[in-house]
């Protein structure tokens, strides 16, 4: 069982939700994952080698973590509301609407 | 043998999260992710990076709970048994490389340090996460009273 392999899948599986996704929900979701896979490596092997300075540092990255995404969540609902999709491909098509109407 | 089961567990439902249609069994399965997360920490002996995995995560998912409710489109197309077999299937196969494979080169000796002597030369890095709470805090606060005002107007 080796736990870096098993992160990287997981990192992979993350950075494939934030290419392939158009949903702003799942975007978030899939930093998520990237944030998890990263911890889950930093924790496991320093817990392998019995250090308990990786705990602390997750600690502290996840705390980071937690205040950076209630930000995104809250951009996420004010984006959401104002274009009233939250489908990345229709809010560009909005914006660029928008814009070519302002231009004209 | 339990760690094999966690790690399938943790891909397969990681799978689920990013691809299943319906936005709130998406989180459902984020929620599954979080929570093979803490068993893999609890079980390689992690305890306190566990409790505080399942403490941060249970908070995160009762606010992605709300806003997948606030965001989804109540219109949207179903998951097809096929499409959940599939990703089953995926989480499977991608767990096979992390369980027969290997990368750790070979182990030297570690200065161990425990948890709470980690924790106290750390502590200068918490004012810093003060620091960015704050921020946090004063941004929210910010984006709410932008959202007010541009709906005044």
């Amino acid at each position: 069982m080796d736990f870096v392999i098993l992160s990287l899948v997981m990192l992979a599986i993350g950075i494939y939700g934030l290419l392939t996704n158009r949903q702003l929900l799942k975007v978030f979701i899939s930093i998520e994952l990237i944030a998890t896979a990263a911890t889950l490596n930093f924790v496991m092997l320093a817990s392998s080698m019995g250090q308990g300075l990786g705990q602390a540092f997750m600690i502290l990255a996840f705390s980071t973590d937690t205040a950076v995404s209630a930000v995104i969540l809250a951009l996420l609902v004010i984006v959401s509301k104002k274009y009233g999709t939250s489908n990345i491909s229709e809010i560009l098509k909005t914006q660029e609407k928008t814009e070519s109407e302002a231009e004209a | 043998m339990i760690l094999e089961i966690l790690s399938v567990g943790l891909l397969v439902s990681a799978c689920l999260a990013l691809f299943l249609d319906e936005v709130v069994y998406s989180v459902a399965a984020l929620a599954g992710t979080f929570l093979f997360t803490a068993l893999l920490y609890l079980v390689n002996g992690a305890v306190y990076a566990a409790i505080f995995q399942f403490a941060v995560g249970v908070g995160t998912l009762a606010v992605l709970f709300l806003s997948g409710e606030m965001l989804s489109d109540k219109s949207s197309k179903k998951t097809s048994p096929k499409k959940l077999g599939t990703l089953l299937g995926a989480g499977v196969i991608l767990s096979v490389p992390a369980i027969f494979l290997s990368v750790s080169g070979s182990t030297g000796t570690y200065s161990s340090a425990s948890f709470g002597d980690a924790l106290w030369n750390l502590s200068g890095v918490d004012v810093i996460l003060q620091a960015l709470v704050i921020l946090t805090v004063a941004l929210g606060i910010a984006i709410i009273l932008y959202e007010r005002r541009s709906g005044e107007k």
